[in-house]
């Protein structure tokens, strides 16, 4: 039984140095001469032979499956990186204690990238390169993603797969590099759509963002820029901030721009700590109208932000929020997934990596973040398990599209294929009510001029 | 170090001649690092422009805007360039680095495309800002701005190294100058010594360490040595005027 286990190791051990072209054509000439094969093995026995080449595949051992995270441990934005790695390690934590996929644990290889695009394109090669992991899982931020795209590019031969990144731009759902990528949320195109749309609904069309002066900022701008243009109208104003800004920042100078331009909404494409900074200073300046964030924001995170200073006085502020998730609320326990989630995060509460830790930041119980997270955990494992016995890059795509119409538990299906690389498509909206984020389900009553 | 009279009049010429040739240098190389160096970074900048212009065709066409947005943020961390934006055929702005906004002087700014531009932001600065189009303007237009005063500071470090350099040649030459007169000075003021010293008809015994020294040198201060040597021994006026021949022929 062992021998047949390591033969299966060495055969696709070969089969991982194979680029997926040549693979292709492998199989076509492997079809070709089936039938002279079998002849031929009829004549010779047991002289025919598998090839020969390493007992592992890069990333798979007997016991592991090692998966590549570059993410932001630390820095402003650390609460995203954090948080998404706690809900993927509870469930994750919870497969391992099942005895792993097909005998194997997942383990992850962490490295931090501040949010930062150069320490993110060096910790991909790094773990390409040196750790030789399996896939790349589980990145934050499109600055990031989309400067780490050419790197899987650059060693397409490889077969490296970049699987769930916290991002929801373009640049890895299109080409030249959507072949590299596979996403789980909803878009950012998706998101302002929906704002947007809900806004021009109840009457607010005079629409303005505020965005980070940087990809993922670019990408929700041109998210809103899109969907105005379906209303045959136009951004009124734009401000924007510079990538890291922290809660202590004075965002006054971006506030008076878009304050004389008089928007009934604005659409902020940010970062917690700056969004919630924008929040503050509209409010306190006195731009009372709704302040919609995009699921990046990482909700929790900016909430926190305003209690921590302003205590109750914060509803003054958090009443014009709305937020856009790709997951569902992570009270609706109804939901198979939700109740999962609740279960392991209690189960687990796991800890920010203790390489990264910096012991003032303090997670938080439940957030979208870390559902999130758990979705790319349990849907990354199902691909696993589909990989099969013998996990191999060069097939792991096969395995993602293997993936029809699946339950998530979240009341949405997943199905990918080589023309879909997303699985969910789903948008929710949120409000603040007594210091949490509840569903938003009356535009009207709650935000109409 | 003293300085013989006889040079004096020499080290000062030697002096403003050096400070003619640093003054004169530091000029030119002022001019021409300020003219080198505004040119390079314009057309550094021009070249820059053309290279995010190309490669925008493309994205601008088929691809996502965060794309576009994040080439520019690459070439935007070179030094000496502090904003790029881009417009589309329509004049829209499809991609900037500013921060809080696109300045209102370049929003109600006529577009330029290809010249060099001067502005004055409020709050930013003085910028020279260059451009190019995109698919010969059919699809839009990059700018680029320079700001002045890294321009100036580059241009201030350069030219700070030529004048450390010039400064310090100068203050060198000046030293070697002094040096090298004294070093010629020298026989002749042994030949004072010894004229002086055949002048007081002083004792053999007493001068004839200096006497050695410039009676056996083999250059003009040796012939005139032996020269007042011989006239402090010869009183023939005729014989005087055949030795200062003789001495003239050598």
């Amino acid at each position: 039984m062992q021998h047949q286990h390591q033969g299966d190791v060495e055969h696709f051990g070969y089969m991982a140095q194979l680029t997926r072209r040549q693979l292709t054509q492998g199989v076509l000439a492997g079809a070709a001469i089936a039938p002279w094969r079998a002849f031929a093995s009829d004549l010779v026995g047991q002289a025919t032979t598998v090839p020969s080449g390493p007992l592992t595949d890069s990333g798979v051992t007997d016991s592991e499956i090692v998966l590549g995270v570059s993410t932001a441990f630390k820095g402003p934005s650390r609460g995203l990186g954090i948080e998404l790695y706690r809900g993927a390690v509870s469930y994750f934590a919870h497969v391992n204690d099942q005895g792993g996929v097909h005998g194997r644990r997942i383990v992850l290889k962490l490295r931090n990238d501040g949010y930062q695009p150069v320490p993110a394109v060096e910790n991909s090669v790094k773990l390409i390169v040196d750790d030789k992991v399996f896939a790349l899982f589980g990145y934050v931020g499109t600055p990031t993603v989309t400067r780490v795209l050419p790197v899987l590019k650059k060693f397409q031969d490889r077969d490296f797969l970049l699987f769930f990144p916290f991002t929801g731009a373009q640049p890895q759902r299109q080409p030249p590099y959507d072949e590299f990528a596979f996403n789980l949320r909803a878009s950012y195109k998706q998101e302002t759509a929906g704002l947007v749309d809900n806004f021009m609904a109840i009457g607010r069309e005079r629409i303005a963002v505020f965005y980070q002066a940087d990809a993922y900022g670019r990408s929700g701008w041109a998210g809103v820029r899109g969907a105005l243009k379906e209303h045959n109208t136009k951004l009124v104003g734009e401000a924007t901030y510079r990538r890291g800004e922290q809660y202590t920042a004075v965002m006054r100078a971006q506030v008076e721009r878009l304050k004389k331009v008089n928007p009934d909404a604005v659409i902020c494409i940010g970062s917690y700590a700056a969004c919630a900074a924008f929040a503050r200073d509209a409010i306190d300046n006195g731009l009372e109208i709704p302040i919609a964030n995009l699921s990046f924001v990482g909700s929790e995170n900016l909430l926190k932000n305003l209690t921590d200073e302003f205590g109750s006085e914060s509803e003054r502020y958090s009443r014009w929020l709305v937020n856009s998730q790709v997951v569902p609320s992570y009270e609706d326990l109804s939901m198979a997934s939700i109740s999962e989630y609740a279960e392991l995060m209690q189960r687990y509460d796991p800890t920010p990596p203790p390489e990264f830790e910096e012991h003032d930041y303090v997670p938080f119980a439940k957030s979208f973040t870390s559902l999130e997270g758990f979705l790319n955990a349990k849907l990354m494992t199902e691909i696993l398990v589909r990989a099969g016995p013998s996990p191999s890059r060069a097939l792991l795509e096969d395995a993602v599209f293997s993936i029809q119409n699946h339950d998530l538990g979240i009341g949405e299906q997943v199905h990918f294929s080589p023309e879909r690389r997303q699985g969910l498509d789903q948008v929710y909206y949120t409000i603040v009510d007594n210091n949490r984020f509840v569903g938003l389900t009356d535009w009207k009553a709650k935000f109409a001029v | 170090m003293k300085v013989s009279r006889l040079f004096q009049r020499t080290m000062f010429g030697i002096f403003f001649l050096f400070l003619l040739i640093g003054v004169s240098t530091s000029v030119v190389s002022i001019y021409s690092v300020d003219l080198h160096l505004t040119s390079e970074y314009e057309e550094n900048s021009r070249d820059i422009a053309k290279t995010i212009a190309d490669a925008s065709v493309d994205i601008i066409l088929n691809r996502d805007l965060s794309s576009l947005q994040s080439l520019i943020d690459q070439f935007v961390e070179i030094q000496g360039i502090s904003y790029i934006y881009i417009v589309n055929d329509t004049d829209e702005y499809l991609a900037h680095t500013f921060v809080p906004g696109i300045p209102e002087e370049i929003l109600e700014s006529e577009r330029r495309v290809g010249e060099t531009v001067t502005r004055n932001l409020a709050g930013m600065g003085d910028f020279v800002e260059v451009s190019s189009y995109i698919l010969a303007g059919h699809v839009g237009s990059v700018h680029i701005g320079m700001d002045v005063s890294h321009v100036a500071l580059a241009i201030q470090q350069a030219i700070g190294n030529q004048i450390y350099l010039i400064a310090i040649i100068f203050f060198v030459g000046i030293f070697a100058s002094i040096w090298f007169v004294s070093f010629a000075a020298k026989p002749i003021n042994a030949l004072l010594d010894y004229a002086v010293t055949l002048a007081k008809r002083e004792s053999e015994e007493g001068s004839s360490e200096t006497a050695e020294r410039v009676l056996t040198r083999n250059d003009e201060v040796g012939h005139l040595a032996r020269l007042f040597q011989y006239f402090s021994t010869v009183s023939d006026p005729q014989k005087l005027e055949q030795a200062s021949d003789d001495a003239g022929k050598e």
